[in-house]
């Protein structure tokens, strides 16, 4: 199906961030397994994969629209040193990623591109579950210390 | 955090270079460090680290 150029860039760029998401999550989760964060892990680990099938149906859609995936393109990675820090990172990186897939959204919406909206939506659905649960992570730092919140993600 | 991916250099590294060796700029940065001689996707990060890191030194200095 034939489509307008500026809804295949605004889906590129959307693509480019889950690209750098996959690759962020993934380090964190295997650095959170190397100190024996087992919890912690399997959270950056699940939204790692997550990030892939969410990569998959962006490649899909552009595919669809005849337009052509950029999958070259990365962005910086953001690596935190510590468990608190890494939280941080991921934090700055989601409410970025948040505020792009609403203006993919809203060019969606000019353009009329309903099916690609709901898409995006979806997306946008999961990466503020995702931004609540690290919300929920520093709340908890907060309140218990850091030795206590690390003891229970063993 | 991590600002250089390819050759592990943290923010840390950066501002003791810029407090210790006085450097300025990304170029002075490289003679001590790695920064940006891979990818080149850091050059950004780093720059800003050196700028924040030299505001806060004067205004210590200024206090003091």
């Amino acid at each position: 199906m034939q489509s307008q150029s500026i809804i295949i860039t605004s889906l590129n760029t959307v693509l480019t961030t889950e690209l750098t998401s996959i690759n962020q999550y993934f380090l964190h989760a295997r650095m959170y397994k190397n100190w024996g964060f087992n919890k912690l892990n399997d959270q950056c680990y699940k939204k790692s994969i997550k990030d892939m099938k969410q990569a998959d149906a962006i490649i899909e859609r552009v595919l669809f629209l005849e337009g052509l995936p950029n999958l070259q393109r990365l962005g910086a990675l953001s690596i935190g040193e510590k468990t608190e820090e890494m939280l941080q990172c991921d934090t700055k990186f989601q409410l970025a990623q948040i505020e792009q897939m609403k203006q993919a959204i809203v060019v969606c919406e000019q353009e009329k591109d309903f099916v690609t909206r709901q898409l995006l939506v979806e997306i946008l659905d999961y990466e503020e579950e995702h931004l609540d649960w690290l919300e929920t992570q520093e709340y908890q730092i907060e309140q218990m210390g850091l030795e206590k919140y690390l003891q229970a993600q063993l | 955090m991590f600002v250089c991916i390819c050759n592990g250099i943290t923010d840390k590294d950066i501002q003791e270079v810029v407090r210790n060796e006085g450097a300025g700029s990304v170029r002075e940065l490289k003679k001590h460090l790695a920064v940006g001689k891979d990818c080149g996707s850091c050059v950004k990060a780093a720059q800003r680290i050196i700028d924040n890191t030299i505001i806060d030194e004067t205004l210590f200095q200024n206090v003091g």
